[in-house]
């Protein structure tokens, strides 16, 4: 099945009809979502809507209760993610930065690096890992997109806040990954950072299919192409920022909540 | 008033009875003592209508030779020779008696013996308590002699409580196995089945086995195996009910050990994210708070005084004060430094148990302290065939009240209500206001308490020594586990749980197998629930 | 080679420790005379061995609890598995010189028994004695930590298990039945490979084994460490889901590392036994387990010589102390217990460290903020 939407593009994730439900809470409803091949796309949505969990299906962390959702390898494959064991996730080409950063505090800024590269993932290879030119030159490139090439040997756990997040931005970005899942990637970040967050996250866009949660609405309008609006474990809205931010039932279950709120 | 006016005349016309009954024995051994011929014999068969303890002692008296009779103004005298002196048989009077020479020792006949024999023998028959009545019933049934069994059915006709004719019909259905007709004995087998006795099942066996001597006419033989086997396998089925609800009942006492235990676990494992090793301590300072307690009972008031059974009720406030004083001087000293820290906190607590440990041993010697159970637990209640000793019934109900008790704290108090919101958020109850330091210090104390209470109760069921906590403590981690951690009704219901499977297991593998095997069924429940009963939702990427 | 030493310190520490420990030592036990002041009796020798074979255990306890935040609590127990795999070698060889002169173990004519159990007889070859202390610890290891890492057992609950496994096996070995000699397990051991045991030249050529194997495994982990696999391992402590979203099988590093440290505890037991002439369950009880976790953490966990360190300091002192107060040697070790907990998360090793960290932030830096980080 395909969205009428994705006439021209490629699918690389489709859900369709997943529930998730604990202890009687049904956190995902019914809900289906379908991203595109090199999309940027952007899901908001008010605490308890189901955002997080979203992610932990994807990356097989938690088990849908009924649905499916398909990963559509460019090889034309497609592979049931409700199937997968979760370390093989990553090894397909879906990473995913969690809430809060994190990285590995007693490793310096380029073996956090090294240990997410793609290869040699298995006990016995890594036991007799060399480190190739090409490994080399794939760090060095990470480095410079997430700036941190002056703090490549410095222990990842004495880095500020949000250079974690751009590390671990990094991290998923040396696995080469077809699609990247961020979580509030602009949390705690100055106004400084998180608009250079913003831009390392458009620099992506076409070079892999990302979906980012954020609750920063300046920062969702910074790098909104499309938005999802989830609500009560459903897709309430899809659309441009401008359409959905004068949405009235957005505004309704949403802004309008926030707005009340300030 | 009034009530207690009646209950206390009833009392004193019971001992008065009992004081005329103690009198009209006396005479009639007095009589039998010194008369002949039919005085003696008709005496001899007034005395068998009475059960008096006294007949036993002072017959025993007579046969052993104590027994002397002297003349004193023409008077005879019969006295029996104990250990405070010369008593008068005829009422128990002391007599000092000057000259002993004149003493004559005084012997039954043969006869006589034979026919006091009986007497004393079948004197608990007719006793007042039912209770001794059954224990003697039985005693004559499995003795399986022939003389008994006429006293039996005699006394049986006059038996009014039926829990106690029905001893009587299985112990004349034991004698009648040895000596009845061949008819008689199948009618015995087919209604020891019906009476499902456990203690008969030997005797159907054995003559099944000997069934050719036994038998004048060899062909019953096949018709007394076939009412055997049915009689047996009635008598098993009974068994195996009664052995069901026996490791049931047991299971649900050793549960509620586990249960006290591994609540004060779950408080400070659980909300507090303080692994306590040093619980097994706090356990064993219940311990020998009972035994302290105990031994300055025994010298206030002396050890079979009244007041000295009561020590069980003092030793259980006192080791509950005295196990929140040792938790909150530990929490003070340094376990506030390691909240959140479960590894560490395991580390300096296994520490501090080493040391409390070593501490027990010098203060209380290296060997297990005697803790005696109040005489008003020793006993056992017969419920329908399932013996429930009296202090397992106290464990099962001071679980029970224990949980009562945590429950009310947790949900009805203010201490509660701040110990659930420290648990909850230990940030946002700081910033509102709540003294998190005094409730962290509580609430570990109270885990201590509750520990020590478990240490109560394992004195009155098993040993108090300076490791008897460090037994209970891998099985009380465990249910903290499976039940998950921080969840009072996973820990109850899981220590309920392990309780009754160790108790069901240990009979058929071993008391060691049976816990190595709950162990390992216990790791593949957690395969199955790799967070226990109760899990939590965390949100969090580490939890 | 030289890659596998961090600096030059290290370097030449160990080149120094190599030499005394296994030139040293047993020449100065070997060659002086008696009354010389140089002289190292017998005992010591065999003190220093039970010491050495110690540390190697608190190395296999670091590889787990230092560099992969695994706080394993059954150690012990693979310790005295490999202990008891080379006692049923050296029951064995005492033959018919036991105290029932009958070629089956004291404690089996004590019991009744005919014949050698099955299982016994291969432990007549050396060979498969040796054999059997790596493969038999390893297995246990494997099952335990299949199961254990398979249903994602992590933190205090990994604890609590090996602690209650450790218990469950500890009540095995007590009993008669086990054919593992019950609570008295297995002494009066007379010969290894023909060699008479309580020969000074047997004992000083074990403890010489005993000392290349410990130089052994701190090779081994000082490799092991500067491979990718070793950045795995210690990324697995910082960030467990972290390694596995990032593809990782971390089951499968947690079991590889958890069997090897169980081989190498087991190995340290095997040469433990024929140097102490005893074993038996006491040796696997749970505070076994945990002394040698304190043994690392007095040492400084996650360094490479911290355990050597801290088994060493430990035992010397426990040598001195239950000799000195034989009564409160476990209230001194446990309040050493509470403080290095407390005091110095860092242990011996860290000490310079922790000592300028309390001098330049006070009393407060105590509660060490990254040391609560490092646990969370």
């Amino acid at each position: 099945m395909k969205d009428p939407l994705f006439k021209d593009t490629d699918l690389v994730l489709s859900v369709s009809g997943v529930d998730k439900s604990f202890d009687g809470f049904k956190a995902i409803n019914d809900l289906s979502f379908y991203l595109g091949e090199g999309e940027l796309r952007t899901v908001i949505g008010p605490n308890g809507a189901g955002k997080s969990t979203f992610m932990d299906l994807i990356t097989a962390r938690s088990r849908p209760d009924c649905g499916e959702i398909v990963f559509h390898k460019s090889d034309g494959h497609d592979i049931d993610l409700t199937k997968v064991r979760d370390h093989h996730i990553s090894r397909l080409g879906i990473a995913r930065k969690f809430q809060n950063p994190t990285v590995y505090s007693s490793h310096s800024v380029y073996d956090n690096l090294l240990l997410s590269l793609e290869q040699s993932r298995g006990v016995i290879q890594s036991l007799f890992y060399k480190e190739s030119q090409f490994d080399r030159d794939k760090i060095h490139e990470v480095l410079k997109t997430i700036r941190l090439e002056d703090k490549k040997n410095i222990l990842a756990g004495s880095l500020s806040h949000g250079q974690k997040q751009w590390l671990e931005i990094g991290m998923l970005l040396a696995q080469s990954p077809k699609i990247m899942l961020v979580d509030e990637p602009a949390a705690g970040m100055s106004d400084e950072e998180t608009d250079r967050t913003g831009e390392l996250l458009l620099s992506l866009e076409g070079k892999h299919s990302i979906i980012v949660i954020e609750h920063d609405m300046e920062f969702v309008r910074q790098i909104a192409r499309r938005i999802t609006v989830l609500h009560q474990g459903s897709v309430l809205k899809e659309g441009a920022f401008d359409s959905v931010k004068n949405d009235p039932e957005v505004i309704e279950v949403y802004l309008g909540r926030q707005g009340r709120k300030h | 008033m009034l009530r207690f006016f009646k209950g206390f005349t009833l009392l004193f016309f019971l001992t008065s009875i009992l004081y005329a009954e103690e009198s009209k024995v006396r005479g009639l051994l007095e009589l039998i003592m010194t008369s002949s011929g039919n005085e003696q014999k008709e005496s001899l068969v007034e005395l068998s209508n009475y059960s008096d303890p006294q007949i036993k002692t002072i017959v025993e008296a007579w046969r052993k030779g104590d027994v002397y009779s002297f003349t004193n103004n023409g008077e005879s005298i019969v006295v029996q020779q104990t250990n405070s002196g010369f008593e008068r048989i005829k009422d128990g009077e002391i007599l000092i008696i000057e000259d002993q020479s004149s003493l004559k020792k005084n012997r039954p006949s043969r006869r006589i013996r034979k026919s006091l024999k009986k007497i004393v023998d079948t004197a608990d028959l007719i006793a007042l308590d039912p209770k001794v009545r059954k224990e003697a019933v039985l005693k004559l049934g499995l003795s399986q002699n022939l003389s008994y069994l006429e006293d039996l059915r005699r006394i049986f006709k006059n038996e009014l409580d039926p829990s106690v004719q029905k001893v009587f019909r299985e112990s004349i259905a034991i004698c009648l196995l040895a000596h009845g007709s061949d008819q008689e004995k199948l009618s015995a087998i087919e209604e020891l089945g019906i009476l499902k006795s456990v203690t008969a099942i030997n005797f159907i066996e054995k003559i099944v086995k000997n069934a050719s001597e036994s038998l004048s006419d060899i062909s019953l033989e096949p018709l007394l195996k076939d009412k055997a086997e049915v009689a047996i396998l009635k008598i098993k089925n009974h068994q195996s009910i009664l052995d069901f609800f026996g490791n049931l009942f047991r299971g649900f006492s050793l549960g509620s050990v586990l249960l006290i235990v591994s609540f004060g676990l779950a408080i400070t494992f659980g909300l507090m994210g303080i692994i306590n090793m040093a619980h097994g301590e706090f356990i064993a300072i219940g311990g020998y708070s009972c035994y302290v307690v105990q031994n300055l009972f025994a010298s206030w008031f002396g050890t079979h005084s009244v007041g000295f059974e009561l020590y069980f009720l003092a030793a259980i406030p006192v080791s509950f004060v005295v196990a929140c004083l040792f938790g909150f001087l530990l929490e003070k000293s340094f376990i506030r430094f390691l909240y959140k820290r479960p590894l560490e906190s395991l580390l300096a607590t296994w520490g501090v148990s080493m040391i409390m440990q070593q501490s027990f041993r010098l203060v209380f010697g290296a060997a297990n302290v005697q803790v005696n159970t109040p005489d008003w637990l020793i006993k056992s209640a017969d419920f329908y065939g399932v013996a429930m000793s009296y202090s397992r019934i106290f464990v099962v109900g001071f679980a029970l009240m224990v949980i009562l008790m945590t429950w009310l704290l947790l949900s009805k108090t203010h201490l509660g209500l701040h110990i659930r919101a420290v648990m909850q958020n230990r940030k946002m109850a700081s910033s509102l206001g709540i003294p998190v330091s005094k409730v962290n210090a509580m609430t570990f104390a109270f885990g201590c308490g509750l520990a020590s209470l478990a240490g109560c109760a394992l004195s009155l069921i098993g040993n108090v020594g300076p490791s008897m906590g460090q037994a209970y403590l891998v099985d009380s981690f465990m249910v903290v586990v499976i039940g998950s951690v921080g969840n009072l009704l996973g820990a109850g219901i899981s220590s309920f749980g392990i309780g009754i499977f160790d108790q069901y297991l240990q009979p058929v593998l071993g008391p060691v197998m049976g816990k190595i095997t709950v162990f390992f069924i216990i790791i593949l429940f957690l395969q199955w629930k790799p967070g226990g009963l109760f899990p939590t939702k965390s949100r969090s990427l580490e939890d | 080679m030289l890659t596998l030493f961090d600096n030059k310190k290290e370097i030449i520490g160990f080149i120094i420790t190599f030499v005394i420990l296994i030139f040293l030592i047993p020449f100065l036990n070997a060659y002086p005379s008696e009354e010389s002041l140089f002289h190292v009796s017998n005992f010591k020798i065999s003190l220093w061995g039970k010491y050495i074979c110690y540390a190697v255990l608190a190395m296999s306890l670091n590889l787990l609890w230092g560099y992969t935040g695994l706080l394993c609590l059954c150690q012990s127990l693979f310790f005295a598995i490999g202990g008891y795999m080379m006692g049923m070698y050296l029951m064995l060889m005492i033959g018919d010189r036991g105290a029932y002169k009958s070629i089956l173990p004291d404690f089996m004519v004590f019991l009744g028994y005919q014949d050698l159990p099955m299982h016994w007889k291969p432990f007549y070859s050396f060979w498969f004695a040796s054999g059997a202390v790596l493969w038999v610890p390893g297995l246990v290891a494997l099952v335990f930590g299949f199961l254990a890492f398979r249903s994602r057992i992590k933190g205090v609950y990994f604890s609590i298990l090996t602690q209650a496994l450790t218990y469950a096996a500890c009540l095995l070995f007590f009993r008669n039945d086990f054919t593992f000699g019950g609570n008295n397990g297995f002494t009066d051991f007379k010969e290894i490979l023909g060699a008479d045991i309580n020969h000074a030249l047997t004992q000083r050529t074990l403890y010489i084994v005993s000392c290349l194997f410990m130089v052994l495994v701190y090779l081994l982990i000082s490799w092991i460490l500067n491979t990718k696999f070793g950045k795995v391992q210690q990324a697995i402590r910082d960030s467990e889901s972290r390694v596995r979203f990032s593809g990782y099988s971390t089951t499968h590093y947690k079991l590889i590392l958890f069997v090897v440290s169980a081989m190498i505890a087991g190995v340290a037991g095997a040469l433990y036994v024929p140097q102490v002439g005893i074993i038996n369950p006491d040796e696997m009880a749970p505070a076994k387990s945990l002394d040698v976790v304190v043994w690392v953490a007095v040492g400084g966990r996650g360094t490479k010589y911290g355990p050597i360190i801290g088994a060493i300091v430990v035992n010397m002192l426990k040598s001195y102390t239950t000799q000195a107060f034989p009564e409160s040697w476990l209230i001194i070790l446990g309040f050493i217990f509470v403080f290095v907990v407390l005091l110095m998360p860092d242990g011996i090793v860290g000490l310079p460290n922790t000592i300028k960290k309390w001098r330049q932030n006070g009393f407060q830096s105590l509660r060490f903020k990254n040391l609560i980080k490092r646990f969370i």
